[in-house]
C-alpha cells in the first residue's frame, strides 16, 4: 500500500482515537458504532479516490459525499433510500433543532437522542474529512491537531468541574500516531534510511542520525516536567506541597458518591493555597450574617463523608419558605447581592441558609430541597452575579431545648444518622451525652467537647479528611482544622442518634467600608449542621473561632474556648478576620497559629513554616548541588591518596631464593611493580588534569622526556618525572622492577612543577573538576551505553526470526 | 637527589665485559667513520643479532668503509665480493673442481666461507648470482653438488648497494631483501665530522691502521649475551602489533614477514644489550622499526604514485600504534575501542 493511502487510514484511526473524550458525554456507545461506520466509510472513500488518482478536490468531494450518504442512511427521514432528498435535509434541520433543545434540557451523560447523535456523527465525520485532507493532501498533520482539539473541547465545555483524563490521553496518542506515521512516510520518501556507518535502518528502528533530536526531546520533556514542579510560585508545586503538607488544589472525583467533586479536598485545596484569591464579594442588609454555604456532605461511610448527587427543580420555579415549616417565629428577612470572581468555578451556588429566592441566574440552576443547595450540572459560578432573598432564623438555646427527638423512622433520621461502627467513638459519645435530656443539650455537650480545654488544637497542616478512620483518629490526636472538627462533630451527633451533616461554604470574610464582604480562599470553611425538629438544620461550628478567619458564633452555640461567658452573636465586625472573639484571641496561650491576626495578607501557620522551610529546602538543594559538584574532586583526592599510600616506600624485604638462578621473585617485586604502576597512573591522571595530552603510542620514557621538555619541568620535578618514567618502564618491561624509589615525593614534585607551569584556570579546574575523573566517567558511560546498544541489537536480531514480516513476499528492490 | 640515568637508576649493573668489548669495537670503527655512532651501533647490533646488514646510500658516503671497518675490527675471516654483472653463483658459493691427483672432485669454497662477507654493490650482479646468497644467509650453509657445507659462526653478510637506479643494476628480489635484518642508510656526515675526516684521511687511510679488537669467540659470547636479554610479553606483543600493522596498512601491498618479527625482536635485544640494559623497551622496537621493516614491505601503486616511501609508511605506523600494556587497558587509550569489531555489521538483505 502506498504511503499516502496508508497515511489516510492512519488519519481516520487518529480521528477515532481523538473522539474518545465523547465517551463521557453519552450514556451508551451507540454514537461510537455510528462514528466508526462513518469514519470507516470516509476513509474507504479516500483510499478509493486515491487509488483512482482523483485530484485533491475530487478526493474531498468524494469524502463529503460519503458522509452525506452515511448520514442519510443512519438518520434518514424514512422516505428516501440512501439518496438524500430535500425532505432529508429538512429532517436534518429538525434534528439540529432537536439537538439544541436536548442540550438545554439534558445534563450529562445524555441518553441516545437522535439529534445529539446526528450532531456527533456529523461533527466527527467532518473532523475526519478535515484531518484526512490536512494530513494526506496538504501534508500538514500538525494542523490536524486543531480539528481534533475541537472534539476535545466538547466535554470540557459540558462538564463544569472535572472530566476524566483517560480519554484525552487516548486522543493524544492518536495525534502522536498521526505525526509519527507522517514523519516516517516523509523520511521514506527520501529513499533508504541509513546510519552513520552506512547500514540500512529498519522502519521502526530509531536512526542514530536522529540521536540529537531524541536527546532534545528528552531534555524538553524533562524540563517541562521538572520546571513547574520546582518553581515555587506555581500553586500545588512540589515546593509548596513540601512546605505546606496540604494536598494542593484537589478537585477530584468524590468518594464514589455520584461522581461529584470532593468537597473536602476542594476545601483543603482552597485553604492551603499560598496566594490569596478573591472569590466572592457579597453585600447584605443583615448586620451579622452567618456563613455562606454551597455544599453538603451527608453520607457517612467507612470512606468518610461524601455527598449525594443533588437533584431538584429549577430555582426559577421558586424556593420553599422555611417559615411555613418550622416552629421558630423570629425570622428576619434579608437580601444579599453576590458577585462571584472568575477564580471560583463550581457547579454550586454560594448562598445563605434558608434562601427563599434567587434572581439574576440563567436557566440551569436547580435547588435541592433536602441539601438546601443551589446547583447546576452545566453552569458554573464563574463570574456570576446574582441577588438572593433569605430569612435568618435566630433560635435561642431555650427554644432549641424544646425540640423533641424525631422518630427513628423519619426519612431525615434514616438518611442522616448512618455512620460506621467505631467503638471508641461510641464510648466517647455515650460518655458525653449521658444525663443530657434534650437533643439540643446532647449536641451542645458534643460541641463543647471540641474545646481547647480538652486538648484540641487547630492546625492547617494536617491531611484532609479521607476515610472514617481518619476522622476517628482526629478524636485521638486532637489536631486538625475545620474539616476534621466538622466531620467529627457530625459523626458524633449521628452516633447520638441526631441527624447531622457537614456543610461547606465560606466564613464571613473581610468587611469593607461600604459594608461589602470580601471573601477569599482563606475563608473557605466547613461546619456541622444538626437537624432539630421544628427548627430544621441548625449550624454548629466546632472549629476554634480564634483560628478561623471570619468565624461566627450563635447564641445557642457559644465559643467554647472563651474563658468568660460567650457573647451573643457578636457585633464586633470591625476586625472581621478575628471573628467575634478577637479581643482575647491574640493572647490565648493555646492559640495554634497567627491566623486570627486579621490582615488579609497574613499567611497562615503552614505557610509561615513554609517560608523558612522553603529557605531551608533551597539551601539544602544548593548544598546538595555543591556536594554533587564536589564529587569529582573528592573522587580525585581519594584516588590520589590511595595511590600515594601504595607508593610510599616500605622497608624492602628481599628474600633471595636459593637455587641455580639469581632471579629474585618475591612479593616485594610484585609490590614494587604495583607501586610503580600506581605512581604512573597517578602521573597520567595528573597530566590529564593539567591538560597535558596523553599519547597512547608513547613509551613511559618518551612521555617523561616530553613532560620535561614541553611542560618545562626544571631540576627536581624534571628528575622526579624521569624517575617515575623509569620506574614504570622497569615495572613493565624489566625482569626486576625499580625498588626503593621515592615515588610519592616524585609525584608531589611533578604535580607541583606542573601546577607552576599551568595557567590559573587550568590549576583551578584540576582541583575542582579534575578532567581525569570526568573523562573516566564519560568513557564509562559511553562504554556502558555501547554495550547496551550492542545487547539490544543482538536481542533485536534474535527477535527478527519471530517477525511476521518474514512471511511476506520480499519486494523487489 | 641525583638525576638518575636511563639505564642504571639503581638497577643491576650490566655485564662489564660485554660493555667493554662492545665499546671497543664501536670505538674502533668510529676511528674510520666519524660522527655516525648511531649507524655504527646499529651495524654492531645486527652482528650481535646474528643478522645481515644492507647498507644503502648514494655513492661516496662510506658504505664500503663501514663494512670494511667492522670486518677489520673483529679478528675473524673476512671475504669481500665485488658484485659485478658477470659474477657467477659459483664465485659466491664455491665450485667443485676435478683434482687430477686424487681423481676426484674437490670443493673449492667460495667467498661466503668466512665470518664476515662484504658484498659490495650487490645490486650490480644478476639475480642469478644474487640468489646464490639466499641459502647461506638464512640457513648458514652452502649446498653444492648435493653436498652441504656448514658455514662458520658468526656469519654475517654486509652488503652495500646504490639506491639510485642506474644502467646495469638489478634490484634485489623480495626474498633476498627479507633475508637482510636491517637496511641502514649512512647519510651525509655533519660538517664537523667531514672536517675531521678531511684532516684524518688527508694523510693516509685510517682503515689501514685499524687493528682487530675482538675475535670470533668473543663475538659469539657477545651474541649469547644479547640473546639473554629479557623481552617482556608486552614488548613481544608490541613487536607483533607493529608487524601486523604493516600487513594491514592500506598503503602496503606486501607486509613484513614473520621472520622480520623475529629479527626485529632479536635486533632490539642486541640494541638493549649495547645500551647496557638487560631488558628490551618498546622504545627499542620503535627505533628499529624503520631499519628492520621498511626494506621488506612493498607499497601499493597508489602509495608509490604519491611518493610515499616505505620509511614514511612504517614511521607513521609506529606513531599510530598504541602501546600494549600487560595490565588493564589505560582509560586514555580510546583508539582501541573500535578494535573489537563494529557492532553494526551490515545485515544481509
Amino acid at each position: 500500500m502506498s504511503g499516502r493511502r496508508r497515511l489516510g487510514l492512519v488519519a481516520a484511526g487518529a480521528t477515532l482515537l481523538a473522539s474518545a473524550p465523547i465517551v463521557s458525554i453519552f450514556d451508551s456507545y451507540t454514537w461510537l458504532m455510528q462514528c466508526l461506520l462513518t469514519v470507516g466509510l470516509i476513509a474507504g472513500a479516500a483510499v478509493g479516490a486515491r487509488t483512482l488518482r482523483f485530484p485533491s478536490w475530487a478526493q474531498a468531494l468524494s469524502m463529503i459525499l460519503v458522509l452525506l450518504l452515511t448520514l442519510t442512511w443512519l438518520f434518514g427521514s424514512g422516505e428516501e433510500f440512501l439518496i438524500p432528498t430535500p425532505s432529508t435535509f429538512g429532517h436534518f434541520a429538525d434534528l439540529f433543532t432537536q439537538a439544541g433543545q436536548d442540550t438545554r434540557s439534558y445534563g450529562v451523560p445524555v441518553p441516545d437522542r437522535d439529534g445529539l447523535l446526528f450532531v456527533t456523527v456529523l461533527g466527527i465525520g467532518s473532523v475526519a474529512i478535515v484531518v484526512d485532507l490536512l494530513t494526506v493532501v496538504a501534508r500538514r498533520p500538525a494542523l490536524a491537531g486543531l480539528p481534533m482539539l475541537a472534539i476535545y473541547s466538547v466535554p470540557v465545555a459540558v462538564y463544569v468541574d472535572s472530566v476524566p483524563v483517560l480519554p484525552f490521553i487516548i486522543g493524544a496518542f492518536g495525534f502522536l500516531w498521526l505525526l509519527v506515521s507522517d514523519n516516517i512516510d516523509r523520511v521514506r520518501r527520501f529513499g533508504r534510511r541509513f546510519t552513520g556507518d552506512g547500514r540500512d535502518v529498519d522502519v521502526w528502528e530509531p536512526s542514530p542520525l536522529a540521536a540529537a533530536g531524541r536527546r532534545l526531546g528528552v531534555v524538553g520533556v524533562v524540563a517541562a516536567v521538572l520546571l513547574p514542579l520546582l518553581v515555587p510560585t506555581i500553586n500545588g508545586g512540589l515546593l509548596s506541597r513540601l512546605t505546606q503538607t496540604g494536598s494542593g488544589v484537589g478537585v477530584g472525583t468524590g468518594n464514589g458518591t455520584g461522581g461529584r467533586i470532593n468537597l473536602f479536598a476542594s476545601l483543603s485545596g482552597q485553604l492551603t493555597r499560598t496566594d490569596v484569591v478573591d472569590l466572592v464579594r457579597l453585600k447584605t442588609d443583615e448586620q451579622t450574617p452567618y456563613y455562606l454555604r454551597f455544599g453538603v456532605a451527608d453520607q457517612l461511610t467507612t470512606n468518610g463523608f461524601g455527598s449525594r448527587t443533588p437533584n431538584g427543580e429549577s430555582v426559577n420555579q421558586g424556593l420553599p419558605d422555611p417559615r411555613t415549616s418550622t416552629a421558630t417565629r423570629n425570622f428576619t428577612e434579608h437580601r444579599a447581592e453576590v458577585q462571584v470572581s472568575d477564580s471560583l468555578q463550581q457547579g454550586m451556588l454560594p448562598v445563605y441558609q434558608n434562601t427563599v429566592g434567587v434572581d439574576g441566574l440563567q436557566s440551569g440552576w436547580n435547588f435541592d430541597d433536602n441539601q438546601q443547595v443551589v446547583f447546576s450540572n452545566r453552569r458554573s459560578t464563574k463570574g456570576l452575579s446574582y441577588t438572593f432573598d433569605y430569612v435568618r432564623a435566630r433560635p435561642t438555646a431555650a427554644q432549641l431545648r424544646q425540640a423533641e427527638p424525631l422518630s427513628p423512622d423519619d426519612p431525615i433520621v434514616r438518611l442522616n444518622t448512618a455512620h460506621p461502627d467505631d467503638a471508641a467513638v461510641t464510648d466517647l459519645v455515650n460518655g458525653l451525652v449521658a444525663n443530657k435530656r434534650t437533643e439540643y443539650d446532647k449536641v451542645l455537650a458534643l460541641y463543647e467537647y471540641f474545646s481547647s480545654k480538652n486538648g484540641f488544637t487547630y492546625r492547617l497542616s494536617t491531611q484532609p479528611v479521607g476515610a472514617s478512620s481518619e476522622i476517628a483518629a482526629f478524636l485521638n490526636t486532637k489536631v486538625g482544622y475545620c474539616q476534621q472538627y466538622a466531620a467529627a462533630l457530625a459523626w458524633m451527633a449521628r452516633e447520638a442518634g441526631i441527624p447531622a451533616r457537614v456543610a461547606f461554604g465560606f466564613t464571613r470574610g473581610e468587611r469593607e467600608e461600604d459594608g461589602t464582604y470580601k471573601i477569599t480562599n482563606r475563608n473557605a470553611h466547613a461546619w456541622t449542621e444538626v437537624y432539630m425538629r421544628g427548627f430544621g438544620w441548625i449550624p454548629f461550628d466546632a472549629t476554634p473561632a480564634a483560628s478561623v478567619t471570619g468565624a461566627a458564633r450563635s447564641d445557642y452555640a457559644p465559643d467554647v474556648d472563651l474563658p468568660t461567658q460567650a457573647p451573643t452573636a457578636t457585633e464586633s465586625q470591625a476586625a472581621p478576620g478575628a471573628g467575634p472573639s478577637s479581643t482575647d484571641g491574640l493572647e490565648r496561650p493555646d492559640r495554634p497559629d497567627l491566623n486570627d491576626s486579621g490582615a488579609v495578607g497574613t499567611i497562615d501557620d503552614g505557610t509561615t513554616g513554609g517560608i523558612s522551610g522553603t529557605a531551608v529546602l533551597i539551601i539544602g538543594l544548593a548544598a546538595l548541588l555543591l556536594a554533587l559538584l564536589l564529587v569529582p574532586m573528592l573522587r580525585r583526592v581519594l584516588l590520589r591518596r590511595h595511590r600515594h599510600a601504595a607508593t610510599v616506600p616500605k622497608d624492602p624485604k628481599v628474600t633471595t631464593l636459593s637455587g641455580p638462578s639469581d632471579l629474585v621473585v618475591t612479593s616485594d617485586t610484585v609490590q614494587a611493580r604495583a607501586d610503580a604502576h600506581a605512581a604512573w597512573d597517578e602521573l597520567m591522571d595528573t597530566m590529564v588534569d593539567f591538560r597535558i595530552p596523553i599519547d597512547p603510542t608513547e613509551t613511559p620514557r618518551v612521555t617523561a622526556q616530553r613532560l620535561v621538555r614541553d611542560a618545562v619541568l626544571l631540576e627536581e620535578p624534571a628528575s622526579a618525572a624521569t624517575l617515575l618514567g623509569s620506574a614504570e618502564e622497569r615495572a613493565r618491561y624489566a625482569r626486576k622492577p625499580l625498588q626503593g624509589g621515592e615515588l610519592t615525593t616524585a609525584l608531589h614534585q611533578v604535580r607541583k612543577g606542573l601546577a607552576r607551569s599551568a595557567t590559573r584556570r587550568t590549576r583551578i579546574t584540576a582541583v575542582l573538576l579534575p578532567p581525569s575523573v570526568l573523562m573516566r566517567w564519560r568513557l564509562g558511560i559511553a562504554e556502558g551505553s555501547a554495550r547496551l546498544v550492542g545487547a539490544s541489537g543482538r536481542l533485536r536480531d534474535a527477535m527478527v526470526k519471530f517477525s511476521p514480516r518474514r512471511l511476506l513476499p520480499h519486494k523487489s528492490r | 637527589m641525583t638525576t638518575p640515568t636511563w639505564d642504571e637508576p639503581g638497577g643491576p649493573m650490566p655485564n662489564e665485559d660485554f660493555r667493554a668489548a662492545a665499546q671497543a669495537i664501536m670505538a674502533n670503527i668510529e676511528q674510520v667513520i666519524e660522527g655516525k655512532s648511531a649507524t655504527v651501533r646499529l651495524a654492531l647490533a645486527v652482528l650481535l643479532a646474528e643478522g645481515h646488514l644492507l647498507i644503502e646510500d648514494v655513492p661516496g658516503v662510506g658504505k664500503t668503509k663501514l663494512a670494511k671497518a667492522l670486518a677489520r675490527s673483529i679478528d675473524c675471516s673476512v671475504r669481500r665480493i665485488q658484485f659485478t654483472p658477470d659474477l657467477l653463483p659459483s664465485d659466491v658459493t664455491g665450485v667443485s673442481v676435478y683434482n687430477q691427483e686424487q681423481r676426484d672432485f674437490e670443493f673449492k669454497p667460495g667467498a661466503v666461507f668466512a665470518n664476515l662477507v662484504v658484498g659490495d654493490e650487490i645490486n650490480r650482479a644478476s639475480p642469478k648470482t644474487q640468489s646464490a646468497l639466499l641459502e647461506c644467509m638464512e640457513e648458514r650453509q652452502v649446498t653444492v653438488d648435493g653436498t652441504t657445507y656448514e658455514l662458520q659462526a658468526p656469519f654475517m653478510v654486509i652488503a652495500t648497494q646504490n639506491p639510485i637506479e642506474m644502467e646495469g643494476t638489478y634490484p634485489l628480489p623480495e626474498a633476498q631483501r627479507d633475508r637482510f635484518t636491517a637496511r641502514i642508510a649512512m647519510g651525509y656526515p655533519d660538517p664537523r665530522a667531514e672536517l675531521a675526516m678531511l684532516g684524518g684521511h688527508g694523510a693516509h687511510d685510517p682503515l689501514n691502521d685499524l687493528r682487530a679488537v675482538a675475535d670470533a669467540a668473543m663475538v659469539r659470547r657477545l651474541i649469547a649475551t644479547a640473546r639473554d636479554v629479557h623481552a617482556a610479553e608486552a614488548v613481544q606483543q608490541y613487536a607483533i602489533a607493529l608487524v601486523t600493522a604493516t600487513r594491514e596498512a592500506p598503503e602496503i601491498r606486501l607486509g613484513a614477514s614473520p621472520r622480520s618479527t623475529l629479527q626485529l625482536l632479536r635486533t632490539a635485544k642486541a640494541v638493549a644489550a649495547l645500551e647496557g640494559r638487560d631488558y628490551v623497551l618498546p622504545d627499542d622496537l620503535q627505533a628499529l622499526a624503520v631499519p628492520v621493516l621498511a626494506h621488506r614491505i612493498i607499497p601499493t601503486a597508489d602509495a608509490q604514485l604519491n611518493r610515499r616511501t616505505t620509511d614514511a609508511i612504517v614511521s607513521e605506523i609506529v606513531h599510530r600504534l598504541p602501546l600494549p600494556h600487560d595490565r588493564n587497558r589505560s582509560p586514555y587509550d580510546t583508539r582501541s575501542n573500535n578494535a573489537g569489531g563494529n557492532q553494526y555489521e551490515p545485515r544481509g538483505r
